[in-house]
């Protein structure tokens, strides 16, 4: 049995009311959704308020899952609409959302990016994107999701995951060659 | 190197591409020096990303949610209201005729109302949305009744042409051309109160 049936077969017995089968979902699965909501929020706090509000909402509305997705892809989408909402909430206004004309991401940023492995040089500068672009690339690499998969979560085309993940990679190079060049302790 | 396949990269790095994407990457590395250099860069990236050890809640969160959910109702259905709850094993069913009554009673004529100049999004046919395309995708707010969505689907002009999806989202078509200015703004003035998800079928 794959991961997505057994996540499958449980959420099945949520949709009864099983509450162990809620434990057991959220065991598999609150790491990768946490890290995913963090990574739009940088709010370790707010991010398990959210987290815990994705999984109530599990809780509540199990019976809607209709098996034409994966589990992780329902219960990624339902943690992007959270993040989406807490954003406006607080009245968040996008960070970065300009694509650079030019980027420099030949051999120094590649430099860069081997002279700055630590994660959290990266997480930095996943910081400076707008959430769609940070949103794109965390499941793209963070998830290894497929743009299909990416592409439902976010409820958009294809064809705008892969734009939205080569602009964000286009912008990350160009933040890390940044970093070195400044020597900016992330 | 061309852009198509600068797209795909992180896909082959990450290995989610099918066979016919990754043998077509395989061959623009083959010959291109600055794509590897690139797929190197790519994969050193997804490399520091995994390697964030993340603090989750853990126990403590899951000893929350237990508490939580202790109590709280389960919705049987997305659009039913408190008083007319639909049991689970009917849900399908009485979604597909709700569907049904509001296609058959509003079906009609053609809207235009996408931005197709916009980059990231073409539609299939490669213009804007005609008859029978989603302009709208929206999601409604838990408990809203069948009655409350009919009332602002008509007051829009819109119908529902798919859904639910497995997010519980709808895809809206615009029936009335006279309502093709307006309806997003009477749609747009709902968020909040009974659509919780409102998104126009133009992206980027």
């Amino acid at each position: 049995m794959t991961d997505n049936q057994t996540q499958a077969a449980l959420l099945a017995r949520v949709a009864e009311g099983d509450k162990q089968a809620l434990a057991a979902l959220y065991k598999a699965l609150e790491k990768p959704v946490f890290r995913f909501i963090r990574s739009r929020l940088n709010d370790s706090f707010e991010a398990s308020d959210i987290l815990h509000d994705v999984f109530m909402e599990v809780w509540r509305s199990a019976g809607r899952f209709e098996g034409r997705s994966k589990v992780q892809t329902w219960i990624f989408g339902i943690a992007y609409r959270k993040v989406i909402d807490a954003h406006r909430k607080r009245g968040r206004t996008d960070l970065v959302g300009e694509t650079p004309d030019s980027v420099d991401d030949g051999p120094n940023a590649e430099t860069c990016l081997a002279s700055s492995q630590e994660a959290e040089h990266v997480r930095h500068c996943l910081e400076t994107l707008k959430d769609d672009h940070r949103a794109a690339i965390a499941m793209a690499f963070y998830d290894d999701m497929t743009y299909g998969e990416i592409a439902e979560v976010a409820g958009v085309p294809e064809g705008t995951i892969k734009t939205r993940v080569f602009h964000a990679k286009k912008l990350l190079m160009r933040c890390l060659s940044g970093l070195v060049e400044r020597r900016v302790p992330a | 190197m061309t852009q198509n396949i600068e797209e795909l990269l992180p896909f082959y790095a990450n290995g989610t591409l099918d066979e016919p994407e990754r043998a077509e990457v395989e061959a623009a590395l083959a010959e291109d020096g600055d794509l590897r250099a690139e797929l190197e860069v790519l994969l050193a990236l997804r490399e520091a990303m995994q390697a964030d050890a993340v603090q989750s809640p853990g126990e403590f969160g899951l000893a929350r949610l237990m508490r939580d959910v202790e109590g709280t109702e389960q919705e049987v259905t997305p659009m039913a209201s408190p008083e007319n709850v639909v049991p689970l094993r009917r849900l399908r069913v009485w979604q597909i005729a709700a569907a049904l009554v509001l296609a058959a009673g509003l079906a009609q004529t053609v809207f235009v109302m996408t931005a197709p100049d916009q980059p990231g999004f073409e539609l299939a046919s490669g213009g804007g949305a005609t008859q029978g395309e989603a302009a709208f995708v929206v999601g409604f707010a838990p408990g809203t009744s069948e009655a409350e969505m009919r009332d602002l689907l008509l007051t829009a002009g819109v119908e529902i042409i798919s859904g639910p999806s497995a997010l519980g989202l709808y895809e809206l078509a615009i029936f009335d051309d006279a309502m093709a200015e307006s309806a997003a703004e009477i749609l747009r003035a709902a968020e909040g109160g009974i659509i919780d998800t409102f998104e126009a079928m133009a992206t980027d």
